[in-house]
Protein backbone atom coordinates (compact mmCIF):
# COMPACT_ATOMS: atom_id res chain seq x y z
CA UNK A 1 0.00 0.00 0.00
CA UNK A 2 2.68 2.63 0.86
CA UNK A 3 4.48 1.60 -1.94
CA UNK A 4 1.89 1.93 -4.39
CA UNK A 5 1.10 5.59 -2.81
CA UNK A 6 4.63 6.03 -3.41
CA UNK A 7 4.31 5.21 -7.00
CA UNK A 8 1.32 7.99 -7.41
CA UNK A 9 3.02 10.51 -5.45
CA UNK A 10 6.34 10.20 -7.79
CA UNK A 11 4.49 10.48 -10.97
CA UNK A 12 2.31 12.88 -9.88
CA UNK A 13 5.68 14.41 -9.35
CA UNK A 14 7.26 13.62 -12.51
CA UNK A 15 3.69 14.89 -14.27
CA UNK A 16 4.48 18.11 -12.66
CA UNK A 17 7.85 18.68 -14.05
CA UNK A 18 7.15 17.42 -17.37
CA UNK A 19 4.44 20.03 -17.61
CA UNK A 20 6.08 23.13 -17.05
CA UNK A 21 9.38 21.56 -19.59
CA UNK A 22 6.85 20.68 -22.44
CA UNK A 23 6.23 23.47 -25.43
CA UNK A 24 2.86 23.29 -24.89
CA UNK A 25 2.14 19.73 -25.86
CA UNK A 26 -0.30 18.22 -23.59
CA UNK A 27 -1.08 13.98 -24.07
CA UNK A 28 -5.31 13.71 -24.99
CA UNK A 29 -5.04 10.69 -22.89
CA UNK A 30 -4.57 6.94 -23.27
CA UNK A 31 -5.95 5.80 -26.92
CA UNK A 32 -8.62 3.29 -26.36
CA UNK A 33 -8.62 2.23 -29.82
CA UNK A 34 -7.52 3.24 -33.26
CA UNK A 35 -9.80 6.17 -33.20
CA UNK A 36 -9.90 8.76 -30.46
CA UNK A 37 -12.09 11.43 -30.76
CA UNK A 38 -11.49 14.21 -27.83
CA UNK A 39 -13.70 16.86 -29.47
CA UNK A 40 -16.83 14.31 -29.98
CA UNK A 41 -16.84 14.80 -34.11
CA UNK A 42 -17.61 11.41 -35.16
CA UNK A 43 -21.22 9.83 -34.04
CA UNK A 44 -20.02 6.55 -32.34
CA UNK A 45 -21.40 4.27 -35.65
CA UNK A 46 -18.80 6.51 -37.45
CA UNK A 47 -16.29 6.11 -34.80
CA UNK A 48 -17.13 1.96 -35.10
CA UNK A 49 -16.95 2.07 -38.76
CA UNK A 50 -13.28 3.41 -38.64
CA UNK A 51 -12.75 1.96 -35.70
CA UNK A 52 -13.51 -1.68 -37.61
CA UNK A 53 -11.65 -1.12 -41.36
CA UNK A 54 -8.32 -0.40 -38.87
CA UNK A 55 -8.27 -2.89 -36.61
CA UNK A 56 -8.83 -5.41 -39.95
CA UNK A 57 -6.19 -3.60 -41.69
CA UNK A 58 -4.09 -4.04 -38.84
CA UNK A 59 -4.61 -7.45 -39.26
CA UNK A 60 -4.32 -7.98 -42.61
CA UNK A 61 -0.82 -5.48 -43.23
CA UNK A 62 0.11 -5.28 -38.98
CA UNK A 63 0.43 -1.65 -39.75
CA UNK A 64 -1.44 0.45 -37.29
CA UNK A 65 -2.65 3.66 -38.31
CA UNK A 66 -3.86 5.86 -35.91
CA UNK A 67 -6.99 8.68 -35.50
CA UNK A 68 -6.62 11.70 -33.10
CA UNK A 69 -9.26 14.74 -33.25
CA UNK A 70 -8.54 17.07 -30.53
CA UNK A 71 -9.99 20.35 -29.99
CA UNK A 72 -6.97 22.87 -30.07
CA UNK A 73 -3.54 22.51 -29.77
CA UNK A 74 -2.93 25.44 -26.94
CA UNK A 75 -0.08 27.44 -28.98
CA UNK A 76 2.01 24.31 -29.94
CA UNK A 77 2.63 23.67 -33.72
CA UNK A 78 0.78 20.60 -35.15
CA UNK A 79 4.39 19.21 -36.43
CA UNK A 80 5.73 19.36 -32.75
CA UNK A 81 2.17 18.05 -31.37
CA UNK A 82 1.91 15.01 -33.70
CA UNK A 83 5.12 14.11 -32.97
CA UNK A 84 4.82 14.18 -29.66
CA UNK A 85 2.05 12.15 -29.40
CA UNK A 86 3.32 9.59 -31.82
CA UNK A 87 5.90 8.81 -29.65
CA UNK A 88 3.29 9.33 -26.63
CA UNK A 89 1.36 6.74 -28.17
CA UNK A 90 3.95 4.57 -29.85
CA UNK A 91 1.97 3.84 -32.69
CA UNK A 92 3.13 0.83 -34.91
CA UNK A 93 5.28 -2.38 -34.12
CA UNK A 94 8.22 -2.00 -32.56
CA UNK A 95 10.64 -3.17 -34.78
CA UNK A 96 8.92 -2.11 -38.29
CA UNK A 97 7.60 1.58 -36.94
CA UNK A 98 5.14 1.01 -39.32
CA UNK A 99 2.27 3.45 -37.80
CA UNK A 100 0.46 5.88 -39.13
CA UNK A 101 -1.05 8.74 -37.25
CA UNK A 102 -3.80 11.45 -38.48
CA UNK A 103 -4.07 14.33 -36.36
CA UNK A 104 -6.79 17.01 -36.46
CA UNK A 105 -6.88 20.20 -34.64
CA UNK A 106 -10.29 21.47 -34.63
CA UNK A 107 -10.06 24.62 -33.20
CA UNK A 108 -6.82 25.77 -34.95
CA UNK A 109 -8.08 23.96 -38.47
CA UNK A 110 -5.01 21.95 -38.94
CA UNK A 111 -4.27 18.70 -39.74
CA UNK A 112 -1.79 16.33 -40.32
CA UNK A 113 -0.70 12.86 -41.30
CA UNK A 114 2.45 11.79 -39.47
CA UNK A 115 4.38 8.80 -40.58
CA UNK A 116 6.48 6.40 -39.04
CA UNK A 117 10.25 5.35 -39.76
CA UNK A 118 8.97 2.36 -41.27
CA UNK A 119 6.56 3.66 -44.09
CA UNK A 120 8.31 6.44 -45.15
CA UNK A 121 9.11 4.87 -48.48
CA UNK A 122 5.36 3.57 -48.94
CA UNK A 123 3.87 6.96 -47.72
CA UNK A 124 6.04 9.40 -48.84
CA UNK A 125 5.93 13.13 -47.75
CA UNK A 126 4.08 14.11 -51.02
CA UNK A 127 1.78 11.44 -50.94
CA UNK A 128 0.91 12.80 -47.28
CA UNK A 129 0.42 16.16 -48.76
CA UNK A 130 -2.11 15.20 -51.37
CA UNK A 131 -3.86 13.38 -48.90
CA UNK A 132 -4.72 16.31 -46.59
CA UNK A 133 -4.77 19.09 -49.54
CA UNK A 134 -7.10 16.55 -52.11
CA UNK A 135 -8.92 14.79 -49.77
CA UNK A 136 -8.93 16.19 -46.22
CA UNK A 137 -9.53 19.68 -46.97
CA UNK A 138 -12.59 19.74 -49.32
CA UNK A 139 -14.56 17.54 -46.79
CA UNK A 140 -13.33 19.65 -43.95
CA UNK A 141 -14.40 22.74 -45.39
CA UNK A 142 -17.97 21.70 -45.94
CA UNK A 143 -17.45 20.33 -42.43
CA UNK A 144 -17.75 16.28 -43.26
CA UNK A 145 -14.95 15.43 -41.14
CA UNK A 146 -16.50 12.09 -41.49
CA UNK A 147 -15.72 11.77 -45.05
CA UNK A 148 -12.46 13.78 -44.93
CA UNK A 149 -11.40 10.79 -42.07
CA UNK A 150 -12.29 7.94 -43.96
CA UNK A 151 -11.27 8.54 -47.46
CA UNK A 152 -8.37 9.47 -46.21
CA UNK A 153 -7.57 6.34 -44.68
CA UNK A 154 -8.71 5.07 -47.87
CA UNK A 155 -5.58 6.43 -49.37
CA UNK A 156 -3.25 5.68 -47.08
CA UNK A 157 -4.55 1.58 -47.04
CA UNK A 158 -3.80 1.98 -50.29
CA UNK A 159 -0.24 3.57 -50.69
CA UNK A 160 0.60 1.12 -48.24
CA UNK A 161 -0.85 -2.15 -50.01
CA UNK A 162 1.74 -4.42 -51.48
CA UNK A 163 4.42 -3.22 -49.10
CA UNK A 164 4.08 -4.58 -45.76
CA UNK A 165 3.49 -8.51 -46.17
CA UNK A 166 1.18 -9.76 -43.70
CA UNK A 167 2.83 -11.74 -41.16
CA UNK A 168 0.85 -14.21 -38.93
CA UNK A 169 2.62 -13.84 -35.86
CA UNK A 170 1.54 -11.12 -34.27
CA UNK A 171 4.34 -9.59 -32.34
CA UNK A 172 3.44 -8.75 -28.24
CA UNK A 173 1.42 -5.87 -27.65
CA UNK A 174 3.03 -5.47 -24.72
CA UNK A 175 6.35 -3.26 -24.14
CA UNK A 176 8.64 -4.85 -21.55
CA UNK A 177 9.70 -1.84 -20.39
CA UNK A 178 9.08 -2.70 -17.00
CA UNK A 179 6.49 -4.96 -16.58
CA UNK A 180 5.14 -4.85 -12.68
CA UNK A 181 2.99 -7.58 -13.09
CA UNK A 182 6.22 -9.30 -13.98
CA UNK A 183 8.57 -8.12 -11.26
CA UNK A 184 5.52 -9.01 -8.92
CA UNK A 185 5.32 -12.56 -10.50
CA UNK A 186 9.23 -12.98 -9.98
CA UNK A 187 8.82 -11.65 -6.68
CA UNK A 188 6.30 -14.16 -5.56
CA UNK A 189 7.97 -16.70 -6.80
CA UNK A 190 11.37 -16.02 -5.21
CA UNK A 191 9.50 -15.22 -2.02
CA UNK A 192 8.08 -18.55 -1.65
CA UNK A 193 11.43 -20.20 -3.15
CA UNK A 194 13.05 -18.10 -0.21
CA UNK A 195 10.80 -19.13 2.63
CA UNK A 196 11.38 -22.51 1.47
CA UNK A 197 15.10 -22.45 2.17
CA UNK A 198 15.52 -19.72 5.20
CA UNK A 199 12.14 -21.38 7.02
CA UNK A 200 14.15 -24.99 6.73
CA UNK A 201 17.38 -23.24 7.61
CA UNK A 202 18.25 -22.83 11.76
CA UNK A 203 19.78 -19.09 11.74
CA UNK A 204 18.23 -16.04 10.97
CA UNK A 205 21.03 -13.94 9.55
CA UNK A 206 20.59 -15.54 6.25
CA UNK A 207 17.59 -13.22 5.87
CA UNK A 208 19.52 -10.70 6.21
CA UNK A 209 22.48 -11.49 4.11
CA UNK A 210 20.01 -12.45 0.86
CA UNK A 211 18.58 -8.93 2.05
CA UNK A 212 21.55 -7.08 1.54
CA UNK A 213 22.18 -9.16 -1.29
CA UNK A 214 18.95 -7.95 -3.09
CA UNK A 215 20.18 -3.95 -2.51
CA UNK A 216 23.07 -4.68 -4.24
CA UNK A 217 21.06 -5.66 -7.17
CA UNK A 218 18.49 -2.78 -6.41
CA UNK A 219 21.06 -0.50 -6.70
CA UNK A 220 22.76 -1.94 -9.71
CA UNK A 221 19.92 -1.86 -11.21
CA UNK A 222 18.93 1.49 -10.59
CA UNK A 223 22.38 2.84 -10.65
CA UNK A 224 21.97 5.40 -7.98
CA UNK A 225 24.17 4.80 -4.61
CA UNK A 226 21.86 6.54 -2.34
CA UNK A 227 18.93 4.28 -3.80
CA UNK A 228 21.05 1.31 -3.32
CA UNK A 229 22.20 2.12 0.35
CA UNK A 230 18.25 3.17 1.18
CA UNK A 231 17.65 -0.73 -0.26
CA UNK A 232 20.08 -1.85 2.09
CA UNK A 233 18.87 -0.79 5.09
CA UNK A 234 15.41 -1.46 4.57
CA UNK A 235 16.01 -4.73 3.02
CA UNK A 236 18.51 -6.10 5.61
CA UNK A 237 15.93 -5.42 8.47
CA UNK A 238 12.96 -7.03 6.51
CA UNK A 239 15.05 -10.13 5.37
CA UNK A 240 16.08 -10.74 8.68
CA UNK A 241 11.95 -10.40 9.72
CA UNK A 242 11.14 -12.43 7.29
CA UNK A 243 13.21 -15.27 8.14
CA UNK A 244 12.79 -15.14 11.54
CA UNK A 245 8.91 -15.46 10.88
CA UNK A 246 9.14 -18.64 8.32
CA UNK A 247 11.64 -20.30 10.52
CA UNK A 248 9.61 -19.82 12.97
CA UNK A 249 6.36 -20.50 11.19
CA UNK A 250 7.89 -23.73 9.67
CA UNK A 251 8.64 -25.08 13.09
CA UNK A 252 4.84 -24.46 14.65
CA UNK A 253 3.76 -26.01 11.45
CA UNK A 254 6.16 -29.18 11.24
CA UNK A 255 5.59 -29.68 14.77
CA UNK A 256 1.89 -29.77 13.48
CA UNK A 257 2.37 -32.00 10.99
CA UNK A 258 1.53 -29.70 8.29
CA UNK A 259 3.65 -26.43 6.72
CA UNK A 260 1.65 -23.60 5.64
CA UNK A 261 0.96 -23.52 1.66
CA UNK A 262 3.08 -20.66 1.10
CA UNK A 263 6.47 -21.93 2.63
CA UNK A 264 5.90 -25.27 0.94
CA UNK A 265 5.09 -23.78 -2.73
CA UNK A 266 2.41 -23.13 -4.95
CA UNK A 267 1.49 -22.55 -8.47
CA UNK A 268 1.46 -18.76 -9.48
CA UNK A 269 -0.15 -17.54 -13.27
CA UNK A 270 -1.13 -14.61 -14.64
CA UNK A 271 -3.90 -13.81 -17.72
CA UNK A 272 -4.43 -10.93 -19.95
CA UNK A 273 -7.78 -9.69 -20.89
CA UNK A 274 -8.50 -9.40 -24.11
CA UNK A 275 -9.64 -6.11 -26.46
CA UNK A 276 -7.15 -3.07 -27.45
CA UNK A 277 -4.35 -3.04 -25.88
CA UNK A 278 -2.11 -0.17 -26.91
CA UNK A 279 0.01 0.18 -29.89
CA UNK A 280 3.00 -1.75 -30.55
CA UNK A 281 5.81 0.61 -30.03
CA UNK A 282 6.54 2.06 -33.05
CA UNK A 283 8.60 5.69 -33.56
CA UNK A 284 8.39 8.53 -35.99
CA UNK A 285 10.91 10.80 -37.13
CA UNK A 286 8.68 13.44 -38.96
CA UNK A 287 7.98 12.62 -41.89
CA UNK A 288 5.04 13.38 -43.24
CA UNK A 289 2.89 16.53 -44.44
CA UNK A 290 0.46 19.00 -42.47
CA UNK A 291 -2.15 21.44 -44.03
CA UNK A 292 -4.86 23.65 -42.85
CA UNK A 293 -8.33 23.95 -43.94
CA UNK B 1 32.04 -18.34 8.91
CA UNK B 2 33.74 -14.98 9.39
CA UNK B 3 31.32 -11.92 9.80
CA UNK B 4 33.90 -9.20 8.67
CA UNK B 5 34.91 -11.20 5.60
CA UNK B 6 30.79 -11.31 4.87
CA UNK B 7 30.75 -7.74 5.00
CA UNK B 8 34.25 -7.08 3.52
CA UNK B 9 32.64 -9.00 0.41
CA UNK B 10 29.06 -7.11 0.65
CA UNK B 11 31.19 -3.47 0.14
CA UNK B 12 33.16 -5.14 -2.65
CA UNK B 13 30.79 -6.34 -4.59
CA UNK B 14 28.47 -3.01 -3.65
CA UNK B 15 31.12 -0.70 -5.24
CA UNK B 16 32.34 -3.27 -8.24
CA UNK B 17 28.63 -3.59 -9.57
CA UNK B 18 28.54 0.02 -8.89
CA UNK B 19 31.61 1.06 -10.98
CA UNK B 20 30.31 -1.97 -13.44
CA UNK B 21 27.09 -0.53 -13.71
CA UNK B 22 28.35 2.80 -14.27
CA UNK B 23 30.66 2.20 -17.11
CA UNK B 24 27.77 0.47 -19.03
CA UNK B 25 25.63 2.98 -18.54
CA UNK B 26 28.12 5.70 -19.81
CA UNK B 27 29.34 3.92 -22.62
CA UNK B 28 25.70 3.39 -24.00
CA UNK B 29 25.09 6.78 -23.24
CA UNK B 30 27.81 7.82 -25.86
CA UNK B 31 27.04 5.78 -28.40
CA UNK B 32 23.19 7.29 -27.86
CA UNK B 33 24.58 10.24 -28.99
CA UNK B 34 26.53 8.79 -32.62
CA UNK B 35 23.70 7.22 -33.21
CA UNK B 36 21.41 10.41 -32.92
CA UNK B 37 23.65 12.01 -34.93
CA UNK B 38 23.96 9.80 -37.92
CA UNK B 39 19.92 9.80 -37.79
CA UNK B 40 20.85 13.88 -38.37
CA UNK B 41 22.99 13.21 -41.20
CA UNK B 42 20.88 11.10 -42.84
CA UNK B 43 18.54 14.16 -42.77
CA UNK B 44 20.55 16.41 -44.18
CA UNK B 45 21.78 14.35 -46.85
CA UNK B 46 18.11 14.21 -47.60
CA UNK B 47 17.78 17.74 -47.95
CA UNK B 48 20.78 17.79 -50.15
CA UNK B 49 19.45 15.49 -52.41
CA UNK B 50 16.43 17.61 -52.80
CA UNK B 51 18.01 20.76 -53.29
CA UNK B 52 19.18 20.45 -57.33
CA UNK B 53 15.85 19.21 -57.87
CA UNK B 54 14.17 22.09 -56.52
CA UNK B 55 16.18 24.52 -58.16
CA UNK B 56 16.34 22.98 -61.30
CA UNK B 57 12.71 22.76 -61.58
CA UNK B 58 12.56 26.83 -60.60
CA UNK B 59 15.50 27.95 -61.84
CA UNK B 60 13.90 28.61 -65.19
CA UNK B 61 11.15 31.06 -64.16
CA UNK B 62 13.43 32.60 -61.58
CA UNK B 63 16.22 33.30 -63.94
CA UNK B 64 17.21 37.10 -62.37
CA UNK B 65 17.90 35.16 -59.12
CA UNK B 66 21.21 34.02 -59.35
CA UNK B 67 22.80 34.60 -56.09
CA UNK B 68 20.55 32.79 -54.04
CA UNK B 69 21.56 30.40 -56.11
CA UNK B 70 25.16 30.79 -55.91
CA UNK B 71 24.80 30.58 -51.98
CA UNK B 72 22.98 27.41 -51.95
CA UNK B 73 25.91 25.81 -53.83
CA UNK B 74 28.35 27.51 -52.13
CA UNK B 75 27.10 25.89 -48.88
CA UNK B 76 26.07 22.47 -50.24
CA UNK B 77 29.83 22.06 -51.39
CA UNK B 78 31.47 23.55 -48.05
CA UNK B 79 28.91 20.42 -45.94
CA UNK B 80 30.52 17.92 -48.45
CA UNK B 81 33.82 19.49 -47.85
CA UNK B 82 33.19 19.72 -43.47
CA UNK B 83 35.41 16.38 -41.32
CA UNK B 84 34.28 16.44 -38.21
CA UNK B 85 30.95 17.10 -36.65
CA UNK B 86 30.48 20.53 -35.63
CA UNK B 87 32.02 21.94 -39.48
CA UNK B 88 29.35 19.96 -40.52
CA UNK B 89 26.53 21.23 -38.35
CA UNK B 90 27.44 24.73 -39.42
CA UNK B 91 27.69 23.74 -43.24
CA UNK B 92 24.21 22.75 -42.83
CA UNK B 93 23.11 25.84 -40.89
CA UNK B 94 24.12 28.04 -43.84
CA UNK B 95 22.56 25.61 -46.57
CA UNK B 96 19.63 26.11 -43.98
CA UNK B 97 19.57 30.31 -44.56
CA UNK B 98 20.03 29.80 -47.88
CA UNK B 99 17.41 27.37 -48.84
CA UNK B 100 15.02 29.72 -46.35
CA UNK B 101 16.10 32.25 -48.07
CA UNK B 102 14.69 30.60 -51.73
CA UNK B 103 11.71 29.55 -50.16
CA UNK B 104 10.59 33.49 -49.36
CA UNK B 105 11.87 34.56 -52.53
CA UNK B 106 9.76 32.11 -54.60
CA UNK B 107 7.05 33.33 -53.27
CA UNK B 108 7.17 36.32 -55.74
CA UNK B 109 6.25 33.87 -58.04
CA UNK B 110 2.87 32.63 -58.47
CA UNK B 111 3.18 30.66 -61.36
CA UNK B 112 5.75 28.57 -59.39
CA UNK B 113 3.21 27.87 -56.64
CA UNK B 114 0.85 26.64 -59.15
CA UNK B 115 3.50 24.28 -60.66
CA UNK B 116 2.57 20.45 -60.04
CA UNK B 117 6.07 19.35 -59.94
CA UNK B 118 7.16 22.32 -57.33
CA UNK B 119 4.48 21.61 -55.10
CA UNK B 120 5.46 17.78 -54.94
CA UNK B 121 9.22 19.24 -53.93
CA UNK B 122 7.59 21.46 -52.00
CA UNK B 123 6.20 18.97 -49.57
CA UNK B 124 9.16 16.64 -49.82
CA UNK B 125 11.45 19.80 -48.71
CA UNK B 126 8.76 20.71 -46.07
CA UNK B 127 8.66 17.09 -44.36
CA UNK B 128 12.64 16.89 -44.57
CA UNK B 129 12.78 20.00 -42.75
CA UNK B 130 10.25 19.03 -40.01
CA UNK B 131 12.44 15.68 -39.43
CA UNK B 132 15.71 17.65 -39.27
CA UNK B 133 14.17 19.31 -36.46
CA UNK B 134 12.73 16.30 -35.00
CA UNK B 135 16.05 14.80 -35.23
CA UNK B 136 17.69 17.67 -33.83
CA UNK B 137 15.85 17.76 -31.02
CA UNK B 138 16.54 14.11 -30.17
CA UNK B 139 19.98 14.72 -30.34
CA UNK B 140 19.68 17.55 -27.88
CA UNK B 141 17.88 15.31 -25.72
CA UNK B 142 20.44 12.31 -25.95
CA UNK B 143 22.90 14.69 -25.19
CA UNK B 144 21.70 16.40 -22.30
CA UNK B 145 21.11 12.78 -20.76
CA UNK B 146 24.77 12.12 -20.86
CA UNK B 147 26.02 15.78 -19.78
CA UNK B 148 23.60 15.10 -16.69
CA UNK B 149 25.20 11.64 -16.24
CA UNK B 150 28.16 12.20 -16.08
CA UNK B 151 28.44 15.74 -13.97
CA UNK B 152 26.49 14.01 -11.27
CA UNK B 153 27.94 12.60 -8.06
CA UNK B 154 29.53 10.11 -8.15
CA UNK B 155 29.15 9.14 -11.66
CA UNK B 156 31.69 12.43 -12.52
CA UNK B 157 34.89 10.40 -10.76
CA UNK B 158 34.27 7.50 -12.92
CA UNK B 159 33.49 10.07 -15.89
CA UNK B 160 36.46 11.57 -15.46
CA UNK B 161 38.48 8.97 -15.12
CA UNK B 162 37.28 7.38 -18.20
CA UNK B 163 37.90 10.64 -20.09
CA UNK B 164 34.27 11.37 -20.63
CA UNK B 165 33.58 15.27 -21.30
CA UNK B 166 30.37 17.23 -21.89
CA UNK B 167 29.02 17.08 -25.21
CA UNK B 168 27.87 20.65 -27.20
CA UNK B 169 24.40 20.74 -27.54
CA UNK B 170 23.09 21.34 -31.58
CA UNK B 171 22.22 24.93 -31.71
CA UNK B 172 20.73 26.71 -34.34
CA UNK B 173 21.44 30.06 -35.56
CA UNK B 174 19.44 32.71 -34.66
CA UNK B 175 15.92 32.83 -36.69
CA UNK B 176 16.58 28.87 -38.03
CA UNK B 177 15.47 26.80 -35.09
CA UNK B 178 11.92 26.53 -36.63
CA UNK B 179 11.74 24.80 -40.25
CA UNK B 180 11.13 27.05 -43.07
CA UNK B 181 7.45 27.48 -43.74
CA UNK B 182 6.62 25.94 -47.08
CA UNK B 183 3.22 28.13 -47.46
CA UNK B 184 1.63 26.79 -50.81
CA UNK B 185 -1.75 27.68 -49.85
CA UNK B 186 -1.93 31.51 -49.36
Amino acid sequence: MKLKIAQILFLCLGFFAYANFANAYYNPGQPDGFVNDYSSTLTSEQKQLLENKLTQFERDSSNEISIAIINDLQDDTIENFAEKLFKDWRIGKKDKDNGVLILVAKENREMRIEVGYGLEGTLTDAQSNWIINKIMKPAFQSNDFYKGINDATDKIIAATKGENIPNLETSPKQNFNFDWEMVFGIGFFGLMWLSAILGRSKSWWLGGAIGAILGIIMGIIKGFLYFGITSLAILIPLGLLFDFIVSKQYRTGKSRGHVPWWIGGGRWGSGKSGGFGGFGGGMSGGGGSSGKW
Amino acid sequence: MNKTLIIIGVVVLLVGGYIWSTYNRLISANEAIDNQWAQVETQYQRRFDLIPNLVESVKGVMSQEQKIFGELADSRSRYSGASDASQKAEAATQVEGALSRLIAIMENYPELKSAENVQTLMAQLEGTENRISVERKRYNDVVQNFNVTIKRFPTNLIANQLGYSAKNYFEAEDGTETAPKVDLQK
